[in-house]
């Protein structure tokens, strides 16, 4: 960026020549590499869609490119008897379980972030060990005390339930946003006479916005996408099945119609993928919230 | 919304609750009235509409006879929920089960997962050995406790490609190993290192062409009278073996043949490899006949029995046996009732003919095999023929399910790809795990 | 006036009442339940007749004679040595790859991030279709330029790689963090090092790399914690590609092919809700338990680290 190169271009100097050629050159190699890069993430989205809207007949053959759209496939998969249902669902199970984390989280994030009190250490520990655990940890006496001692099973509340009761990774990722918040305002707030639940709910929440944005998201995502707790849980009664566990046995039923299941999986994907271009920002700062600030 | 209660309740109740859980099973008595009105949950396994729309007409059928009697169908519904959803109980339990395997009938009766049907049986004044053919009566019982019947049965044989036999210059279907063996070997054409036409697919992962199929053309014996795993002992499985890997040897090798299988397409769909022609021979199910048909299949098919060991050359005729059982759920509040549903879809003989008829089956009854309204071709008449054939057999019923047909199957694809050279021992060991898996299930 | 002692007991049960619903929520669906899978560790138990007491039966059946466990747990191994490794050094190159683009920055983020957010169970089986070997796009291209076809979730020596292409490909998480933190490196720090004539790999090697070691290293253990936790992709990746799945009348192969896809928190599964096998189910479970765990304390040790330093 010399200002003599900018001025006067014909009289570039040998030295600033090869810079110049040099970040071309640069420019080229990052930009070719992310094209390559690009077409690896994305082919695949291409060959769903494209394999999607093929005839039965076509689907089955190498052909890559539909020889006729058929958008009635995705109408087909739609109107699959159950299909509505596992939306249905899903959506009760995503939003009632996300707002629960919520509801649940929030005090005990900031109770773990603001209070000093004794076994805050043990607690916290606590937290993180059950967010790493694998959730088949657990899943065999908890299947037989929601199936044999409450008679629960078959339906999504098993699943749903106990986000009333906090979900590990949301308290720590909220713990970890609400760390940053600074002591002072809290304070001040309650200088004002408001006591420590009002100032929760006047101060820190307002200011906490994206990380409980980010929390409802990665909940949100968690649920649409668990395939473990309704395979236990809802498996045996097909009115209870999520959209990724109706997904399976769609393809189950459809065994080599790849094109409808290539259809119902564009189906299950897009929201989701609708929901983060809304959202975009919001996902990002989650991430990096989990990793950066620990 | 009654679960959304009983959801609140939990919500109370998880708060209170950490005992030990322990399940108490007392068999329900069977004191309903089958005449009052009565709503019966009814599970299958099957998912094509076409397979789900038949089942759906006979239930229809029998409602029509039963009007008090109200059936709720659920489709598509595998072993594993089966297992699971009866092991709660509760609500949505179903009452009538039905199951595409044989394999879980130990665990179904030995567990009491489903109910005893001797006492319907007795009470309906059926004699079983007038009813069902033999094998249909083995599999449906475990260690002679009945707690299921047969619902449709299925017979395995050869599959042969008419157009394929005529240019190569065979003129009938192979009846014994050996010849089938050259059969196969004629059909073969090489191009470059892969085919462009195989004889058969003998590589244990080609679909039906399993170790248990292959193995029923030996009558084996699976486990000794006191229940220990018998396949070292018994020389059916180290034969059976040693022919297929004979085969695949003569045929290319394992390492060409799985390369050549990975082009095939699925197995039920209209890209089936015998369906293209990639394959001019293979064993498959009587359900091949429909799919081929539905698949607009171009060349003549022809069927045969499975060729024998040429030692047991007069058993020609046989062939493995499966089928669909159906039996009544322990925990139903309703076993009259669902007794009604279970003895109308195996014994009313219309019924059993027109399902067969709907889903290309082979009917699972001595009458309905007989009945002139059973749609049957020449072909199809071939399998009716192996499912009667008194040589035909199954693969037992166990306490753990299926869990020796795998090991077994284990081992098959070891021995297959080389990674096993000393059979005998490999047998042996084979044993050693399944008695061992059976030990922890008892 | 309060004392002190009335302003502590407020505060106690102020703090009580902030942690109640985690309380119980840690009671009733961490603490009791982890119990009560160490009993039924020792019980036989089927879900139908009552428990009863067996001793070490289940412990001696799952780590000498249940033909799934070391297998699964090999697989464990192989995934978090190559997969693990690969995730951290392709994400990496993405995050850096990321934050030199200039132009269609914002596509390229996206584009990169998105597949992240494909539930797991509709992404595997779209690989499952891309990765056919029969009739799939992805060896119809590799024919078609004359390189192998190979039999991806239908080989066992290919399933695992076809499972790391898939994690791969859903590498957007990563990427999200190290870009972060590539970005927070000084840029001082840059120029420090070029006035000092160091080339492009020596300032990543000596600039770069330790200001994101940390990162690395979470990366690395949340990796390893993720595949003790490894479960859909296999199962349905096996379930699709044999064929085998929902109402059909085989039983399915776990772990196909050949083993080769299982993982152990399928056998908690397999055993638990296949089986009938409670004692043995908990004993796997137990096994994962201790596990995560230890992978768990690291990952801890490594972040009281990063705060103190």
């Amino acid at each position: 960026m010399t200002a003599t190169a900018i001025s006067s271009p014909v009289t570039l100097t040998p030295a600033a020549r090869t810079a110049r050629r040099t970040r071309f050159l640069h420019w080229v190699g990052v930009h070719s590499l992310a094209i390559a890069a690009a077409l690896f993430f994305v082919l695949p989205f291409v060959f769903i869609f494209l394999t999607a809207l093929m005839s039965d007949q076509q689907a089955l053959t190498r052909d890559l490119w539909p020889d006729s759209w058929h958008w009635e496939n995705l109408r087909t998969v739609w109107e699959t008897p159950g299909f509505l249902t596992w939306w249905k669902n899903t959506l009760l199970y995503a939003g009632l379980g996300t707002a629960l984390t919520l509801l649940s989280s929030i005090p005990v994030a900031y109770a773990l972030a603001r209070f000093k009190f004794r076994g805050r250490n043990v607690v916290l520990m606590l937290v993180i060990a059950t967010m790493m655990l694998p959730p088949q940890v657990v899943i065999v006496p908890m299947y037989l005390f929601w199936a044999k001692q409450l008679h629960l099973s078959g339906t999504l509340w098993p699943l749903i339930i106990p986000m009333a009761f906090t979900d590990a990774f949301s308290v720590f990722l909220l713990r970890q946003f609400l760390l940053t918040i600074p002591k002072d305002y809290v304070d001040a707030a309650k200088v004002d006479g408001c006591g420590e639940f009002k100032a929760l709910v006047r101060i820190v929440l307002p200011m906490a916005k994206p990380a409980i944005a980010a929390v409802a998201l990665f909940q949100f995502f968690y649920c649409w996408n668990d395939y473990f707790g309704p395979q236990i849980y809802a498996s045996e009664n097909p009115a209870a099945w999520t959209l990724s566990y109706g997904l399976e046995s769609f393809k189950g039923a459809h065994h080599t119609n790849w094109n409808l299941t290539m259809a119902a999986t564009l189906l299950v994907m897009a929201p989701v993928i609708i929901l983060f271009f809304f959202a975009q920002k919001a996902f990002i700062e989650g991430v990096t919230l989990t990793g950066v600030k620990g | 919304m009654p679960s959304f209660t009983r959801a609140v309740i939990g919500t109370a109740a998880v708060a209170l609750l950490a005992t030990a859980c322990t399940g108490t099973s007392s068999t329900p008595q069977a004191n309903d009235d089958a005449t009052k009105d009565v709503n019966l949950t009814f599970w299958h396994g099957w998912s094509a509409p076409s397979e789900a729309a038949a089942i759906d007409a006979n239930v229809k059928a029998f409602e029509a006879k039963h009007p008090n009697i109200h059936v709720k169908v659920v489709g598509n519904i595998n072993d594993d929920k089966i297992k699971q959803a009866l092991r709660a109980g509760g609500a949505n339990a179903p009452d009538v089960v039905s199951s595409f395997t044989t394999d879980n009938v130990g665990t179904f009766c030995a567990s009491n997962v489903f109910s005893d049907l001797k006492p319907f049986l007795d009470k309906s004044g059926i004699d079983l050995d007038k009813t069902f053919p033999k094998p249909l009566q083995d599999y449906t019982q475990f260690q002679g406790k009945r707690c299921t019947l047969p619902l449709l049965n299925d017979a395995y044989g050869l599959y042969y490609n008419k157009t394929a036999f005529k240019a190569a210059g065979i003129t009938a279907p192979p009846k014994t190993l050996s010849e089938f063996d050259a059969v196969a070997k004629k059909l073969t054409k090489v191009k470059g290192d892969t085919y462009s036409q195989l004889g058969f697919m003998p590589n244990f992962h080609g679909y039906e062409s399993t170790t248990t199929h292959f193995a029923a053309l030996w009558n084996p014996t699976y486990f000794t009278p006191d229940g220990k795993s018998n396949l070292a002992k018994d020389p059916a499985f180290a034969s059976m073996l040693t022919w297929q890997k004979g085969l695949v040897g003569q045929l290319g090798g394992f390492a060409k043949l799985e390369k050549y299988r990975a082009t095939f397409g699925d197995e039920f769909g209209a890209k089936n490899p015998f369906h293209t022609g990639q394959v001019a021979m293979t064993m498959d199910g009587e359900w091949r006949l429909g799919m081929a048909r539905e698949a607009g299949v171009k060349f003549d098919i022809g069927v045969a029995p499975f060729p024998v060991p040429d030692d047991q050359a007069d058993s020609y005729g046989k062939g493995y046996l499966s089928g669909t059982v159906i039996g009544i759920a322990g925990t139903s509040q309703k076993q009259n009732a669902a007794w009604e549903l279970v003895k109308f879809m195996t014994t009313d003989t219309d019924a059993v003919v027109s399902f067969a008829n709907a889903i290309h089956n082979v009917p699972s009854t001595l009458d309905a095999i007989k009945s002139p309204k059973l749609t049957a071709d020449e072909n199809f008449k071939t399998f009716l023929g192996i499912a009667q054939h008194e040589k035909s057999n199954t693969t037992p019923a166990s306490p753990n399910g299926g869990a020796y047909q795998l090991t077994l199957q284990d081992f098959g694809y070891a021995y297959e790809a080389g990674k096993v050279t000393d059979l005998a021992a490999g047998l042996a060991k084979t044993d050693e795990q399944i008695d061992k898996d059976l030990a922890q299930a008892k | 006036m309060t004392t002190l002692r009335q302003k502590h007991r407020r505060e106690t049960a102020r703090t009580l009442a902030f942690l109640s619903p985690w309380l119980i929520g840690v009671s009733v669906f961490f603490l009791y339940p982890l119990v009560s899978t160490v009993y039924f560790s020792f019980m036989k138990y089927d879900g139908f007749t009552p428990p009863t007491w067996t001793g070490l039966k289940n412990w001696q059946y799952v780590f000498t004679d249940y033909p799934f466990f070391w297998p699964a747990l090999r697989n464990t191994l192989w995934l978090v040595v190559v997969m693990v490794t690969l995730r951290v050094l392709f994400g990496l190159g993405i995050g850096l790859l990321i934050t030199k683009v200039k132009t269609g920055a914002g596509f390229f983020r996206t584009a990169f991030y998105l597949p992240y957010l494909a539930p797991p169970v509709a992404a595997t089986m779209a690989f499952a279709f891309l990765l056919n070997p029969g009739t799939g796009p992805v060896n119809n291209i590799l024919g078609s330029i004359g390189l192998p076809q190979p039999g991806w979730f239908n080989d066992p020596s290919w399933s695992k790689p076809a499972l790391t292409m898939l994690a791969l490909w859903g590498i957007g998480d990563l990427m999200v963090i190290f870009m972060a933190s590539l970005l927070d490196v000084p840029q001082e720090q840059y120029e420090a090092a070029s006035l000092d004539g160091a080339g492009a790999w020596q300032r990543f090697r000596f600039v770069t790399l330790p200001n994101i070691s940390p990162i690395v290293l979470f990366a690395v253990v949340t990796g390893v914690i993720q595949t003790m936790q490894y479960y859909t992709q296999p199962l349905v990746a096996g379930k699709v590609a044999s064929g085998v799945i929902g109402g059909a009348g085989q039983q399915f192969e776990p772990g196909y092919p050949e083993k080769s896809t299982l993982t152990l928190p399928q056998l908690v599964y397999h055993l638990g809700f296949q089986r009938f096998d409670t004692g043995g189910a908990s004993v796997i479970a137990l096994v994962l338990f201790a596990l995560a765990m230890v992978f768990t304390v690291f990952l801890m040790r490594s972040m009281t680290e990063r705060s103190a330093a």
